[in-house]
């Protein structure tokens, strides 16, 4: 689970739900997957809730030149 | 002097009046270029130019018009530079062209054809260059004006599929001198701060001039050498912009960049909850699937009365005991036959039966005598018969 973006945990969800609905897995290879799944789906749901909801503004400090972000409203 | 000339001299005449005034041997003239013809083997140039009340001939000739950077067509407009003369064959004044451009709006759209076309020599509209916009976005870049109605369309377009984004507004200005500058600027900081998942550049719609700083290669530059996806958004009055050419994704207007730029999250939402929901059911499936086999399995005599094995095999067990004693009881009676037909046989050759039948046995010193030979006479002996001995004396043999 490192390392994984969005996208690829979505795909993989869905690798996965198919996989086991097909139904030729060992027992235990599919309980295997469906861990792995379900950790996918929680990190996707945890995904989606990460946004901060602001509008910000990018500035560059007049002196410095340093980029900065403000909250605007 | 004669009362006549001829028209040779009359043409003559007129030409060098043409060709004395100063004005006419070089002077500017705007008009919509019609009846276009380029001599191939020549490679003269002849057309005529109006406007809406009156017309004249021209000619640009192969030396001249060589290094033309656009090729005259009907119906353009043209700014050009040249010289009247008389042609005199046909008695007809006409304008001798020593340069020439393409005038207004035409000429926009050709040095944006002409710019298009080095950029695109150039690789900044290489589709291979395309970056991928993610599936989920989260932070926003927008490069437009804070004012402008755009950045109001995208905002809210923004947050109604994706309530929890996170906008970024890098503020410029988005049209005049400074607007190229600005925006590339605002495209740079954006990758530097490298915090945005997605640009969204652009402005709503405007006449073509307005929206000349999407066509610099300042701009084009800018979101091509971006590393962060950028979604274009350039109002949609004219078919492109050199910006829709170099960015990732064009959107034809504010509000479908932003539509472009996130997803809905309710149906990513939805989407992750029905895998979810399909992975639990394909698993119970699974485990109960497995579970019907063992209850099948189970189902056997074999596990509801175990003791059935038990039985079976002492069913077997006192069968072979029975066929064992079976076996040896015939097998000691057989003997037992066999012992008493001996015995009989035995019976019918023991002396004891012989001396019954009166006869007698001789005995010398205890050992049965055989042969004449076995004693001497004189010798003792006894005589065992049936009832009892008797002591003998040999007194002869032979």
């Amino acid at each position: 689970m490192e390392n994984i973006n969005f996208e690829l945990a979505l795909k993989r969800l869905e690798d996965i739900v198919s996989l086991i609905e097909k139904g030729q897995l060992d027992l235990d290879e599919s309980i295997k997957l469906f861990e792995e799944g379900m950790k996918l789906s929680v990190f996707c749901q945890t995904e989606l809730e990460k946004a901060d909801n602001k509008i910000k503004l990018l500035l560059a400090d007049e002196e410095t030149g340093e980029l900065k972000i403000i909250s605007q409203d | 002097m004669a009362d006549f000339i001829t028209v040779t001299e009359l043409n003559k005449y007129v030409e060098n009046i043409l060709k004395a005034d100063i004005f006419l041997n070089n002077f500017w003239l705007k008009g919509e270029i019609s009846g276009f013809r380029l001599y191939r083997q020549s490679g003269h140039m002849y057309f005529t130019l109006k406007d809406e009340t009156a017309q004249v001939s021209c000619v640009m000739f192969k030396s001249r018009n060589k290094n033309l950077d656009f090729v005259p067509e009907d119906g353009q407009k043209v700014l050009l530079r040249g010289q009247v003369s008389l042609f005199a064959e046909q008695g007809k004044y006409q304008v001798y062209v020593e340069e020439m451009q393409p005038y207004g709006l035409g000429g926009l759209f050709l040095y944006l054809e002409q710019l298009k076309q080095n950029l695109a020599k150039a690789g900044y509209f290489a589709a291979d260059k395309k970056k991928i916009i993610p599936q989920l976005v989260n932070k926003v870049g927008v490069v437009t004006s804070q004012d402008g109605a755009a950045f109001h369309d995208i905002v809210r377009v923004l947050r109604s599929r994706h309530s929890g984004v996170e906008i970024i507004l890098a503020h410029t200005t988005v049209q005049g001198e400074e607007a190229p500058m600005e925006i590339a600027n605002a495209i740079n900081r954006l990758n530097e701060h490298n915090y945005v998942e997605v640009i969204i550049v652009g402005r709503g719609g405007g006449s073509l001039e307005d929206l000349m700083a999407f066509n610099s290669e300042e701009v084009v530059k800018a979101i091509y050498k971006s590393t962060i996806p950028i979604i274009s958004a350039v109002g949609h009055e004219i078919d492109f912009s050199l910006a829709d050419l170099a960015a990732d994704v064009r959107a034809v207007t504010p509000t479908q960049a932003a539509q472009l730029a996130v997803p809905e999250i309710a149906l990513l939402e939805k989407q992750i909850k029905d895998y979810r929901e399909r992975l639990t059911l394909a698993v119970t499936r699974h485990i109960n699937h497995r579970s019907e086999l063992i209850d099948n399995l189970m189902m056997r005599k074999v596990w509801k009365n175990p003791k059935i094995l038990i039985e079976e095999r002492e069913e077997r067990l006192s069968t072979l005991q029975n066929s064992l004693l079976k076996a040896i009881i015939s097998n000691i009676d057989k003997r037992h036959t066999q012992l008493s037909s001996l015995l009989s046989t035995l019976d019918a050759l023991s002396p004891l039966k012989v001396k019954q039948r009166g006869y007698a046995i001789l005995l010398k010193e205890g050992k049965l005598i055989r042969s004449i030979n076995d004693v001497n006479i004189g010798d003792q002996a006894m005589a065992k018969i049936a009832d009892g001995t008797i002591n003998v004396l040999i007194t002869d043999k032979g």
